[in-house]
């Protein structure tokens, strides 16, 4: 059974008296352990779909399955609790919480799924380790770079130790060299740990570490290309 | 979860040091304003207790006209009243009593110099001697002026004037006056045995009487000499009763009130309780508009904190997009934002009631210095208690519609709010 299975996902958004038809009867799997690069133009509707694999998002129609869970059919509270065990998220603008430092942002997801205390700094601190920040743990944000500050949020989406990490644009605002340290952290969670890594991204140097690329257009998926 | 929520909530306000302080201090100013009114008024009720079963005592009750303590006729004066001193002496329960009876009469001082006598229609006032040897906390102070005194128990034909009536009638101690009672009875000649000090500023005006010596055209005479003059006491202004010790001053007073009734007396009898709850009346009734009053800028305050995480929604809104992506449900959120808004409350709550029992221990002596009384101070854990829940209240439903609107954003919406 694949990790994730998208069949005839349709994402309509109505403004107004318009509406925008982001996604038109996409269809997509994901394997367990995969590596897999979305790819395509701004528009192309790569966003919308990576809400919908996170479960930040239902479909308007379609059949989205999360590690065998049907999500149009649950409610926001389950949506969140599936988001909390099973998704990590890393986005392109870090996104961590500026008042909390990042030992407290990588505990974050813990908190909500009510891990006690000792427990939750124990593993944040494991986590920082493994992304080589073991000693910036009481820093905020403001005082991190970029890099590090990406780095935070790989080991706050690695906290509840998750199926999927989803990736969006993960290298956008880092320079060639960080972005590159990025992608490599991504791959080894994926070739060592077993992660599946869903990375929304259109910089092709990115996608290289993909096992798979889909392109995306229009809303659909326009063609996959296989790496070996 | 909650400690975890409560350090989130507490990480916030702290990240906003400047607004968080000024909208704490849009509640406390409220809360100091109540908790220093309610607490004076509290000091100040206390105080006017403490002062009324010193002076009245706690074992006494007065008999009144009816309706005097009642309200009904409280604007037209003291009204008079017949009374038999003996009977109510032999009631049941009383163990001395004393009377005060009021009449006007036709007076003449001694012949002037050129053989006149100064007169005129005067203020008497008859007084139980039992006033001065049992009830003398009613009495306060009386001061004489130098060679007087007041009159013993035994004496009949004497008088203490006011200083205004001595001065009226030209007389002095040691001379004498007379005074027509009823048109059928003799006419007396009474000796003038002292004279009332003019009041001062400086003088005590402590006591139930306070106000005699401030009356200086009234003449007081024994209350025996009232008899004489105009036969059985039709005239009481007031009858102060003191029970036997152990005996319930309420029961008794009750009594003598039913029994006086029954003999067609409309008297009532007011008990320590009675005027200590008439003054808890007003002194809450008043203490309640004033803190009405002072209620209103804290809900000025609320409409602060309202304020003030209304902003802090819309500017945190991605910070709530990123906590539901990670796992936070919207209760969580909703908890989250309403101890922020709580604690903001809270920490006004805890600043204000520690001003609040400054001001009113200032205001207290100050109060007291000016009236020449001990105020007492009251810091009630019940209105300390009420207070800060109250606070917290205060914030936390101040809050309750912003985090509300935090708690219902959808999340793909707050992940892309710049």
């Amino acid at each position: 059974m694949p990790l994730l299975d998208l069949k005839g996902i349709t994402k309509v958004y109505s403004l107004g008296k318009t509406s925008v038809h982001a996604l038109r009867g996409l269809d997509l799997t994901v394997e367990k352990g995969e590596i897999v690069a979305l790819m395509g133009p701004s528009g192309s509707g790569k966003s919308t779909l990576m809400h919908i694999l996170g479960a930040l998002d239902t479909p308007t129609e379609g059949v989205a399955m999360l590690d065998g869970q049907p999500l149009p059919r649950l409610s926001e509270d389950q949506l969140a609790d599936l988001r909390g065990r099973k998704v990590g998220f890393v986005f392109q603008t870090f996104n961590l919480v500026p008042t909390l430092s990042a030992q407290r942002n990588v505990e974050l997801p813990m908190i909500f799924l009510g891990v006690p205390k000792r427990k939750r700094a124990v593993r944040a601190r494991e986590l920082l380790a493994k992304v080589g920040l073991a000693d910036r743990a009481h820093h905020k944000p403001n005082e991190l770079s970029g890099g590090e500050r990406q780095r935070v949020a790989i080991a706050r989406a690695l906290a509840n130790d998750p199926e999927i990490i989803l990736a969006d644009e993960p290298t956008g605002n880092l320079d060639t060299e960080m972005g590159a340290a990025i992608l490599d952290l991504l791959r080894r969670l994926s070739k060592e740990d077993g992660k599946t890594v869903v990375l929304v991204t259109h910089d092709p140097e990115a996608a290289r570490i993909a096992d798979r690329i889909v392109h995306i257009r229009d809303g659909r998926v326009l063609e996959e290309t296989v790496h070996g | 979860m909650v400690r975890d929520f409560l350090s989130l909530a507490g990480s916030s306000i702290l990240h906003r040091k400047i607004r968080s302080w000024l909208t704490v201090i849009g509640v406390f100013i409220g809360i100091t304003a109540v908790v220093a009114l309610i607490s004076v008024g509290l000091g100040l009720e206390r105080t006017i207790n403490d002062e009324v079963a010193n002076v009245f005592g706690v074992d006494t009750f007065m008999l009144t006209a009816r309706g005097v303590f009642g309200g009904r006729r409280a604007n037209q004066g003291f009204s008079l009243y017949a009374l038999d001193l003996e009977w109510l002496r032999a009631q049941e329960g009383v163990a001395t009593a004393a009377a005060v009876r009021q009449r006007t009469a036709f007076v003449q001082g001694p012949p002037g110099p050129d053989g006149r006598a100064n007169q005129g229609f005067l203020p008497v006032t008859g007084l139980s001697p039992e006033l001065v040897t049992s009830f003398a906390s009613f009495i306060g102070s009386l001061e004489l002026e130098p060679g007087g005194r007041l009159f013993d128990a035994d004496e009949i034909l004497v008088a203490v004037l006011g200083r205004d009536v001595a001065t009226r009638l030209g007389v002095g101690v040691g001379q004498d006056i007379v005074v027509a009672g009823d048109g059928d009875r003799p006419e007396l000649t009474l000796a003038v045995v002292g004279i009332l000090a003019a009041s001062d500023a400086g003088s005590s005006r402590q006591g139930f009487t306070s106000g005699m010596a401030a009356s200086g055209d009234t003449i007081y005479v024994p209350y025996d000499t009232m008899e004489l003059l105009w036969g059985p006491a039709d005239d009481v202004l007031i009858t102060l009763v003191r029970t036997v010790p152990g005996r319930d001053v309420d029961e008794v007073a009750a009594q003598v009130e039913a029994a006086l009734r029954a003999r067609g007396s409309e008297v009532s009898a007011v008990t320590y309780s009675d005027i200590s709850s008439a003054i808890g009346t007003v002194t809450t009734t008043v203490s309640a508009f004033l803190a009405g009053i002072a209620g209103i800028s804290l809900l000025v305050g609320g409409v602060g904190v309202m304020n003030t995480m209304y902003t802090s929604v819309l500017e945190r809104t991605r910070e709530i997009g990123i906590m539901k992506a990670v796992g936070a449900k919207n209760r969580h959120i909703l908890s989250i934002f309403l101890i922020e808004s709580g604690l903001m409350g809270l920490v006004g709550g805890i600043v204000g009631t520690l001003l609040g029992l400054g001001i009113s221990s200032v205001a207290s002596a100050i109060i007291g210095r000016i009236f020449q009384v001990r105020v007492a101070v009251v810091a009630s854990p019940a209105l300390i208690v009420v207070t800060l829940l109250g606070a917290f209240a205060l914030g936390a439903v101040a809050g309750l519609w912003p985090a509300r609107r935090a708690a219902k954003l959808p999340v793909v919406d707050a992940l892309r709010y710049e």
